[in-house]
């Protein structure tokens, strides 16, 4: 058997690996992707006080902190049994947009985007944001630089701290928002929508555009038909900071609709020998294995997923661009939504989608007359059990469950992160394509592999707090056996652009 | 494909990342500033090495000190990004796997390239910090003139604490008399155990 795996540098540990095996025909007999496990997280939390949550849950990664912070200190409300008065929610909701729209911004530039800016068979030198500047010039990266900066200066404005925040609160937020800073966030918000409908109208025309980029979209290789999950508001529509979490069947049928409170009736885990992390499931469907269809309980959490599961995007022009990509991808349209779009490699389609709407949404609260209202905080008075919270972080839907004694000192902590969610469909991603794309008498070059990186990073996977891993980084690296089980070839992802 | 159609799309503001970052800074126009940034994980045991010494450093320096002190667990575009708008730079960072816990190396940019990637410059969610800054000066961003790196073998990594190994402890005070030292101007008299690159200051072109 032929074993080829995707791994990162050799000397770090605690990375993610793609290990793909060939049968005696030279095919893709199984493809495994393990990820190393951090441990320990909650026995450093139990014996702390519940309301430092929100600021060691910040630390667990450096990717998304403000996803961990928002999560803990809705747990916190919940645990305290506190109701944040409403500007509080908006203050949250808006620090959130601004958070979304660095991060789907960064995803696009540096991450997905390059494989179809510079191209999926690009040396891996060129395939990073730098080769993107090359090719579409130094003033869009200087866009993208800016965009990033202005919306970190909001984080730190509203959240009290750059890049790890520490203003939330059991039932609050620690500062209102000024006047002065009201009118410099709106500005930065416009800045926001107009950059994002240009980050929308740069994909239209290089993927859109590009037939042969289309064809890679909607090919199999990059398809699967499983359960989409996704936070909605009373009208069913994408939200990011609070709802009902909402689960299509591959139909686009409502399978279920739930409070995030009793995650635990619906999600089960799934455990495998050869991986540390644990595979979410649908418990009410069940564990058939890493196959797709409505029979089994395999779900994804995405943007792709949350637009899915929703019925509309609560801003106008957002819901323009969400009409335009289903229609684009062929959904009909039954009982008045559209059915899901499978291609995963529409997620960054979607990523984009959800960049504008965090853009507008920021726009409305910011500009919404009661932002600056000073009453930020609810008086906490109840004696804490239990409290959960969740939000839909950018990488899916996260959840913080804390347990705690009377005096608030937690003893039991479980976290469901963004990533886990998507451990099985992502597995499942990676070796259809290893399959549609490696075949007997293939030669394996690094844009074949990059092709199979591609399936993967479509999810845009963060290992770090999944495994509670190394803060913000989950490099890879791809390595191939025989069947002997000899490695016939070993590719990292960052190789060459670290200049090694 | 045509470009200049969607730099025209949108108001250019070109020189307003500058703005930012001098902003971010904390700076004048004339002022040149110096950041000590503490680079890690403080609850991932050894990996809060780099935030110890950033903290130890911040504590012997003057309140009217221009130089800045910070500390956090980013990637290349976000460190990128922090440390624009400073005339000069020392990063303090984890390095794993280890020959020699608590060993201390001296680092310039270019040992770096030369040695792919401390532990946090590379991620999937950004960009590595060598590419990050190549891009930065591409663009014209206001780089620091020099760029320090102390990086400090580490043992554990995997577990969550907030206690380091005795070895990885014991470097935190050397590499904070090496950083104070270097600030001073002084004779830089490094301890023993930290591995200096004579060539180890770049300037950026």
């Amino acid at each position: 058997m032929k074993r080829i795996t995707i791994d990162p540098i050799t000397r770090l540990e605690g990375h993610g690996k793609i290990e793909i095996f060939l049968d005696d025909a030279g095919d893709v007999a199984n493809a495994y992707f393990q990820v190393p496990e951090l441990r320990g997280f909650e026995r450093f939390c139990v014996g702390r006080p519940a309301e430092e949550m929100p600021r060691i849950t910040n630390r667990i990664c450096g990717v998304c902190p403000e996803a961990h912070h928002m999560a803990a200190t809705k747990a916190l409300d919940n645990l305290f049994q506190v109701e944040p008065p409403v500007v509080t929610k908006k203050i949250r909701e808006m620090f959130y947009s601004a958070f979304y729209v660095t991060d789907h911004t960064t995803h696009f530039y540096a991450l997905g985007g390059p494989d179809f800016v510079v191209g999926p068979d690009a040396p891996p030198a060129e395939r990073n944001i730098l080769g993107v500047v090359r090719k579409v010039g130094v003033d869009i990266g200087k866009q993208v630089i800016d965009t990033r900066m202005r919306n970190h200066h909001v984080i730190k404005m509203v959240g009290g701290r750059s890049v790890h925040p520490v203003a939330g609160l059991p039932g609050g937020w620690s500062k209102a928002i000024s006047e002065e800073e009201r009118r410099e966030i709106e500005v930065i918000a416009n800045q926001n929508i107009e950059f994002a409908l240009f980050s929308l109208k740069i994909f239209e025309d290089i993927v859109l555009g590009n037939p042969e980029y289309m064809e890679l979209v909607l090919s199999d290789a990059y398809t699967d038909r499983t359960y989409s999950m996704g936070m909605v508001d009373a009208q069913n529509r994408v939200n990011f900071y609070d709802g009902m979490i909402r689960v299509v069947d591959p139909e686009g049928q409502e399978f279920v609709k739930y409070h995030p409170r009793d995650y635990a009736q619906h999600i089960a885990e799934h455990v495998e020998p050869w991986t540390y992390l644990k595979f979410p499931y649908l418990k009410n469907v069940g564990w058939k294995g890493f196959v797709d269809g409505k029979d089994s309980g395999v779900y994804f959490a995405t943007p792709l997923s949350r637009l899915n599961a929703a019925d509309g995007m609560a801003t106008p022009r957002a819901q323009e661009a969400y009409e335009k990509m289903y229609e684009t991808l062929g959904g009909k349209k039954i009982n008045g939504r559209y059915q899901p779009v499978h291609q995963r490699l529409a997620t960054h389609w979607a990523r984009l989608i959800e960049l504008l709407y965090a853009a507008e949404r920021m726009m409305e609260l910011i500009t919404d007359p009661e932002i600056t209202d000073p009453n930020v905080r609810a008086p906490v008075t109840a004696t804490p059990t239990e409290g959960i919270g969740c939000v839909e972080a950018p990488r899916g839907t996260l959840t913080h469950h804390y347990q705690t004694d009377e005096r608030g000192i937690l003893t039991k902590v479980n976290l469901v992160v963004g990533t886990t969610n998507n451990y099985a469909p992502m597995s499942m991603s990676i070796k259809k394509a290893a399959s549609a794309l490696i075949k007997r008498g293939t030669v394996i070059s690094n844009g074949l592999l990059n092709r199979v990186e591609m399936a993967f990073r479509s999810y845009d996977p963060c290992l770090s707090c999944a495994t509670h891993s190394l803060p913000g980084q989950m490099p890879l690296e791809v390595v191939i056996y025989d069947a002997e089980r000899q490695e016939v070839e070993r590719l990292s992802q960052y190789t060459s652009q670290c200049g090694t | 494909m045509d470009w200049s159609a969607y730099t025209s799309h949108l108001d250019m503001r070109s020189a307003s990342v500058i703005d930012w970052s001098m902003r971010a800074a904390g700076c004048t126009t004339t002022t040149a500033k110096t950041l000590v940034l503490g680079l890690g994980n403080p609850i991932l045991t050894d990996d809060g090495v780099g935030v110890q010494v950033a903290e130890a450093v911040a504590t012997r320096l003057p309140l009217d000190s221009p130089v800045d002190c910070i500390e956090v667990s980013v990637g290349g575009l976000m460190l990128m990004e922090a440390i624009l708008g400073y005339e000069r730079v020392i990063l303090i960072d984890a390095l794993y796997p280890a020959t020699q816990p608590g060993r201390i190396h001296r680092m310039t940019l270019a040992d770096l390239r030369a040695m792919s990637v401390t532990e946090h410059s590379n991620s999937p969610h950004d960009a590595g910090l060598i590419t990050a800054l190549d891009m930065a000066q591409r663009m014209g961003l206001p780089l620091p003139a020099e760029i320090t790196i102390y990086a400090v073998e580490v043992e554990n990594i995997i577990d969550f604490g907030d206690t380091m190994t005795a070895a990885v402890a014991a470097a935190v005070p050397r590499v904070t008399e090496a950083v104070l030292a270097e600030l001073f101007q002084s004779e830089v008299r490094s301890p023993k155990s930290v591995i200096r690159n004579p060539k180890s200051v770049i300037r950026n072109p």
